[in-house]
């Protein structure tokens, strides 16, 4: 209750709220506020005028009312009339009843404005502290519109009181918060820098919060603040306890403003001049000393202190990444913590030291403190300090420890919280494949991981085994024989199924020769697995007999037994069915050599990045991507966390750990797109979403062409399924047949536009050459980071034609363009235009897109004249009826004979005047050129202006090319 | 089958917790469900039946205090609940007003009622005048009692008629019959009745000697017209009087089988006050009062209300405890009544006008205006005008109900039908009774 004091203290409102509080029941209760309610109503309708106590005592009680929860609609006007008052009790009742009901789309909304705006004006300070909390508690846009261009005059005014520049400073940052648009920018920026260095200590506090929060969108404007702030730092951590009286909290000086400096440092990158670092060195090296003092104070809000201004000193040095010396001692101060016994300290210590061992200073000093991490690991109660631990130690792995932290882990996963299991078993797949100096280890890990947590194996995980087992040939007989001997347990997990159907489906022959591990003896161990699995796991073991049949003969009989089973010849499941029955008719009617041909070992998985780690990443988020990496942190702020997983200058000292990966990479694949500007690294496609395809979909897709008709239709199809060169471009976009049209018959123009680029076009063909310049417009103000445009060729297209693309920048600023320029030769006649794919991350979100390069065989058609006489030769001569290609079809344009000559022109032909009779038709020819051959070809056009229809008629010496080219002309009719 | 019962306070603290089944689990658990589900809940809980976890909890109100019963079952809820009002009423019957106070002063007698009237679950005997035999509040009494009179009332309570012992007598036998009635309405501003119906009991006290065997007949439409037939010329004229009843239930001592098959009601009273019967008419309801609304809202800030009431029975009769609710808006801030009778009074706490009239007499009218003054708000919201509603008190039964008869025969005694004194009133009363204007 209130105290009830003389004069000031409001009795009445007293009385209600004891009243209200004695209430026996809610009835009671809603009654009595029914009676205040009307009394108030009463009140506030009588003519006479009510003086400012009254007012203040009703406004009060309604206020209390709505903290109750019942609707208020009226007294409003009350209120505001409050603001208006000269008495601090009174507008501070008035302001407290606005920024608690009043919402933004109220009529009163302009009267409350004028009454804040007198208040601002006004020169007595607590009236404008008052109406400064208005606006910030309120902080809607429409208060910010009123008064965000005041906000910071006030702020910056030379003779507003310390409280007032305070409370200016948390209100602009709360404005600006709310609506970053609506705070401007201008000269008082460089003013609220000088705040640095006020004396008094709370506007200080404020200004730094604002300072922090302004910088983060600015930072070239606030840079000045860097010196400033590390001079008030240095002022504060050299100061005695006693110095700073008001602000010394339990012995530490001023700790908010220390930590908050410390947090405005990391804003910024290490600063240039030598003072100013020097002095900030020093600033740092005392902090650091100072920890090592006994305390002050045995309460534990002073340890509390000192720890927070000692953790964002060591995330400033971690954050400058510079100083080897600061980071091993911050590094040793970490080591203390570890076996604090203060839980908080201790997750905190392991949290920064995770990114201490990213540092390549300070790895070797994180090492030394491995036994205690994993008896952390071992022995927390916490479970989040567990999970902490196990990140560090994921953090601090490197090729020395890799074998002890991963048993480790291992051992951990047995009894490990539900939550973390997942994570644990990515972290040490990841380990394992990283660090594996000999594969046999490799696979025994793994193998143990699908053992002990089979259930949190994602599928990732073993696609990623049977892609390395592919892969190395001297590990595929330890695989076999390991993967034999997991599945004689009794019960294993359905990945371990998994993982051994395949293996020993590819290699089984490897062990073949011992008796106890027999072909026979194989195949009845995975079939007694058979019915335990699922669907899924079920298709690939008949997979894995087909491959038996073929690896070993004499197993045919029983697995052709088996597959003609009825529940699998007639399984509901219409995948299994389908295999069943397939897979029964091929080992059936094919002999063992089309059998060996289809059956044939998996070819070698094209190298790519670790689907496993793309994994983990997409679990963590992206925010904490570059501290669960093993990539280094990016110096400075503003690094793209996307593109700066590992930038590869400051890698160059310490072996990239995922460089070396089965040393496989020494031969890059031929058709490895460009690589964007931070290059070398494996982890760039990181985040798009093309995985590679898994080696069972792999696996299937060599087998997939569905009821064999001939062993050569299977051979045939085998070839492009196999080819490790196939790199997925993406599907074209619906309309890049309509863009190609475009330009069948014209060299430049707009290839492409929408919302955020235009792709133009400009092009030159000379015989079978041609040069052709893209540029790549950004129509949006933000800049495009990872850019990359290359260009593909489908099918079998790189032996007709050779695009060679220059490389264009990795960044488009926004509204600015760039070019790329293309050089073009045809080796021979080509059907399919070259594929152009254009990626970019455009505010985050990653964008590609794929067009069909304007380049068409006619490109490099040289127009021929002629006599009549000699067409009609030729023509004879080009008589044979694959020779020709006629079409017969609708005009979609109007019949104009300039226009139909221009695009016979623009086509590349010749045109011949006075050949054909009716002088109606066109006649044209030329030669289509390209390096291996030319072509000769006549083409004849016969428009009938009544039907609104044309007749086409192509002769070339090459069937294809008469076909391709006639296709082309008419489309464009 | 009920699995416990708990009676809490208004604050929720239980007073009296009895379980008679294991299947409803912990007590704890389910004394605590009902507590912040249903006396804690935010909203106000306005169902009587809640289930909480696969456990069903029936509740009553008695001002402030909570009957809760609680069940795993699919038990019969009418059952349950009428079980609970049974039980409200030998609470009430023992100790008088259902309080907090009362509850903690008698709970022993509580539980050894409960025990009585409950067996496992199953309702047993709750008839007060038999309870009142051998649960006594002087507990003391219990152990003068002679053996023969133990086994008196265990031959009685068991036996076929629980209800009434032997060897009552009374020096002058007389009985006194009460029809009671509520009369429900709601009717359109226009006058156009939207719903109307009359619930009813017949509530008798007798002070009769012996083992007397009752009749009891009353202007029931189905058995005037079985009458009817015989006598052709009376059709006409007790036809009007008759009354359609929708439906009705009787007490235990009713021989049910008799009503069945020739709809005679009779049977052998318990001594004192017992309710003979209930009943529910929804067809020729006489309404006592018409209420004409007549509300004009002049601008935004002023209402004027006009209410006239007319009285609608014979002119001889009374009706009494007349009293008129005519809600007012939210934002009322002032009310200037005049009223040609009786006292009309703004009640700011219930946000209503009430008019209050002792007495009025049948076929009369009287009137009521009011100015309500309104305080302006931003609020766009329109007043919903909340019906009229109306309490009052008539002594006739609104349904047309009359008792035609209630004879007495004692066969052992010698005193005949004409010795009994008798006396019938009729009590009609106002349930929800309202016009919306």
């Amino acid at each position: 209750m209130p105290a009830v004091s003389k004069g000031d203290g409001m009795r009445g409102l007293a009385v209600f709220i004891s009243d209200i509080r004695n209430c026996k029941s809610k009835e009671a209760e809603i009654k009595r506020i029914n009676k205040e309610l009307a009394n108030i109503r009463s009140k506030f309708k009588g003519d006479k005028a009510l003086d400012g106590y009254s007012k203040k005592k009703y406004v009060c009680k309604l206020l209390f009312i709505f903290l109750l929860g019942h609707d208020i609609d009226f007294g409003h006007m009350e209120a505001v009339n409050l603001l208006s008052s000269n008495k601090y009790t009174e507008k501070q009742i008035g302001y407290l009843f606005i920024s608690v009901l009043v919402n933004s789309t109220s009529e009163l909304i302009r009267l409350i404005n004028n009454g804040v705006k007198n208040d601002l004006t006004s020169r007595n300070p607590t009236f404008m502290c008052l109406a400064l909390h208005c606006i910030a508690n309120v902080g809607s846009r429409e208060m910010g519109e009123a008064f965000a261009a005041d906000i910071p005059r006030i702020l910056v005014a030379g003779d507003s009181m310390d409280s007032v520049k305070q409370s200016a400073a948390l209100c602009l940052l709360r404005l600006y918060k709310a609506s970053p648009d609506l705070v401007p920018m201008g000269e008082w920026t460089a003013r609220v820098v000088h705040l640095l260095n006020d004396q008094h200590m709370g506007v200080v506090t404020a200004a730094v919060s604002l300072i922090t929060c302004l910088c983060k969108k600015n930072p070239e404007d606030f840079k000045t603040c860097v010196s400033l702030a590390v001079s008030r730092l240095s002022r504060i951590v050299s100061s005695a306890s006693t110095d700073l009286q008001d602000y010394t909290y339990y012995f530490v000086p001023a700790p908010w403003l220390s930590v908050k400096l410390l947090r405005l440092l990391q804003c910024y990158a290490p600063p240039e001049d030598a003072a100013v670092k020097g002095r900030l060195v020093e600033c740092l090296e005392t902090v650091l000393n100072k920890a090592q003092e006994p305390p002050k104070s045995k309460k534990v809000q002073h340890s509390n202190a000192k720890n927070a201004v000692l953790f964002e000193t060591i995330s400033l040095i971690i954050h400058y990444d510079s100083e080897p010396n600061l980071l091993v001692r911050a590094c040793n101060q970490l080591g203390q913590f570890l076996q604090h016994r203060e839980t908080n300290l201790r997750y905190l210590a392991l949290e920064s030291m995770c990114t201490l061992a990213s540092s390549e200073f300070s790895h070797e000093a994180v090492k030394t403190h491995i036994d205690t991490v994993i008896n952390a690991l071992k022995t927390e109660r916490d479970v989040s300090v567990r999970q902490r631990a196990a990140d560090l130690l994921y953090a601090m792995c490197d090729r020395s420890n890799a074998k002890q932290i991963v048993s480790e882990m291992l051992r951990y996963l047995e009894t490990a919280d539900y939550a973390i299991r997942e994570e644990i078993v990515l972290k040490v797949a990841i380990l394992a494949e990283k660090y594996a100096v000999d594969y046999s280890w490799y696979v025994d890990t793994i193998l143990n991981l699908i053992r002990i947590a089979g259930d949190y194996v994602s599928e990732e995980v073993w696609y990623r085994v049977l892609q390395i087992v592919t892969n190395r040939d001297d590990v595929q007989g330890y695989a076999a024989k390991t993967v034999f001997e997991a599945l004689q347990a009794p019960a294993c997990h359905e990945n371990m199924v998994k993982v051994g159907g395949y293996i020993l489906g590819e290699f089984g022959n490897l062990i073949a020769g011992d008796p106890r591990s027999s072909p026979p003896v194989q195949f009845s161990l995975l079939h007694s697995k058979f019915h335990l699995c699922s669907v899924a796991t079920r298709a690939l073991l008949l997979s894995t007999y087909i491959k038996f049949i073929n690896l070993f003969p004499e197993t045919k009989a029983t697995i052709q037994a088996v597959l003609r089973a009825g529940s699998q010849l007639r399984n509901a499941d219409v995948e299994l069915q389908q295999r069943a029955v397939e897979y029964l008719t091929l080992s059936s009617i094919a002999s063992t050599d089309v059998l060996a041909t289809v059956l044939e070992e998996m070819p070698p998985f094209p190298e790519r990045e670790s689907s496993i780690l793309a994994k983990l990443k997409r679990k963590k988020g992206p925010g904490a991507a570059s501290t669960l990496d093993d990539g280094r942190r990016e110096p400075g702020p503003g690094g793209d966390v996307n593109g700066g997983v590992e930038p590869a200058p400051s890698a160059g000292s310490t072996p990239s750990p995922s460089a070396d990966l089965l040393g496989l990479r020494a031969a890059p694949p031929p058709a490895a797109p460009p690589a964007p500007p931070s290059a070398g690294s494996l982890l760039v496609d990181v985040f798009s979403d093309s995985l590679g395809p898994s080696p069972e979909e792999a696996f299937l897709s060599e087998l997939e062409p569905p009821a064999p008709e001939s062993p050569r239709a299977l051979l045939a199809d085998q070839a492009p399924a196999a080819d490790p060169a196939a790199e997925d471009p993406g599907i074209p976009i619906p309309e890049a047949d309509g863009l190609l049209n475009k330009f069948v018959c014209k060299n430049n123009g707009v290839l492409f536009e929408n919302a955020l680029l235009q792709i133009g076009v400009k092009s030159e063909f000379r015989q079978n050459l041609g040069r052709m310049y893209l540029f790549y417009g950004n129509k949006t103000s933000v800049q495009f980071q990872n850019f990359c445009a290359t260009v593909t060729h489908p099918g079998d297209l790189q032996t007709q034609l050779v695009v060679q693309t220059k490389q264009v920048p990795g960044q488009v600023d926004g509204g600015a363009q760039v070019q790329q320029v293309l050089n073009i030769e045809c080796l021979r006649d080509f059907l399919m235009p070259p594929l152009l794919t254009v990626r970019f991350r455009y505010g985050g979100t990653p964008q590609a897109f794929t067009l069909k390069l304007p380049v068409t065989i006619n490109k490099f058609f040289q127009p021929t004249e002629m006599a009549a006489q000699d067409f009609f030769q030729r023509w004879k001569q080009l008589s044979l009826p694959q020779q020709e290609a006629q079409k017969i079809f609708q005009a979609n344009h109007p019949m104009d004979s300039e226009v139909t000559k221009a695009k016979l022109l623009g086509f590349g032909s010749a045109l011949l005047d006075n050949v054909d009779p009716n002088p109606e038709n066109y006649v044209g020819a030329g030669i289509v050129q390209t390096k291996a051959l030319q072509v000769g070809c006549l083409l004849r056009l016969e428009p009938n202006a009544q039907a609104q229809m044309y007749r086409l008629t192509l002769r070339t010496s090459k069937e294809s090319v008469s076909r391709h080219l006639c296709e082309l002309l008419a489309e464009q009719f | 089958m009920i699995g416990g019962l708990f009676i809490y306070n208004h604050k929720g603290e239980v007073l009296i917790s009895r379980v008679y089944r294991d299947d409803i689990g912990n007590r704890r658990n389910a004394v605590d469900a009902f507590r912040v589900n249903v006396i804690h809940a935010r909203q106000q809980v306005r169902s009587p039946v809640t289930n909480i976890a696969r456990t069903s909890f029936f509740h009553v109100k008695r001002s402030n205090i909570w009957l809760a019963a609680v069940t795993k079952q699919n038990v019969n809820a009418a059952m349950v609940f009428e079980f609970l009002y049974k039980m409200c009423d030998v609470m009430a019957a023992y100790f008088g007003k259902i309080s907090e106070e009362n509850i903690k002063n008698n709970f022993v007698l509580i539980y050894e009622l409960l025990d009585e009237i409950l067996d496992f679950g199953y309702p047993q005997n709750s008839e007060t005048g038999a309870l009142k035999t051998f649960i006594t509040q002087q507990g003391i009494k219990s152990q003068h009692q002679t053996k023969e009179e133990q086994s008196q009332i265990t031959s009685q309570v068991t036996g076929q008629i629980g209800w009434r012992r032997e060897g009552i007598k009374y020096r002058r036998n007389e009985l006194f019959l009460d029809v009671l009635e509520s009369v429900n309405l709601l009717m359109s501003p226009q006058g156009q009745v939207l719903s109307a119906h009359v619930s009813g009991r017949v509530v008798m006290k007798s002070y009769l000697s012996g083992m007397p065997e009752c009749k009891f007949g009353m202007n029931d439409k189905i058995v005037i017209e079985k009458q009817g037939k015989g006598t052709a010329d009376e059709t006409g004229k007790s036809g009007k009087q008759s009354i359609a009843i929708d439906d009705c239930t009787f007490h235990q001592c009713v021989r049910l089988s008799k009503f069945d098959s020739e709809r005679s009601i009779s049977f052998i009273p318990p001594d004192g006050e017992f309710e003979l019967m209930r009943y529910r008419t929804t067809k020729d309801i006489i309404l006592p009062f018409r209420v004409i609304p007549l509300v004009r809202e002049v601008g935004r800030t002023k209402l004027e209300v006009k209410v006239v009431i007319k009285s609608n029975f014979k002119p001889s009769l009374l009706a009494q405890k007349i009293e008129v609710r005519i809600p007012t808006p939210l934002n009322t801030s002032g009310v200037q009544v005049i009223c040609m009778k009786g006292k009309a009074k703004y009640k700011a706490s219930e946000n209503a006008i009430v008019w209050k009239i002792k007495r009025m007499a049948g076929m009369k009218e009287s009137q009521i205006s009011a100015e309500i003054e309104l305080l302006p708000t931003n609020d766009k919201k329109k007043w919903a005008r909340p019906p009229i509603s109306m309490n009052f008190e008539v002594p006739f039964a609104p349904s047309g109900l009359k008792v035609r008869y209630l004879k007495v025969f004692e066969p052992k005694l010698n005193y005949s039908d004409h010795d009994v004194i008798k006396w019938v009133r009729y009590i009609g009363r106002s349930g929800i009774y309202e016009t919306r204007c």
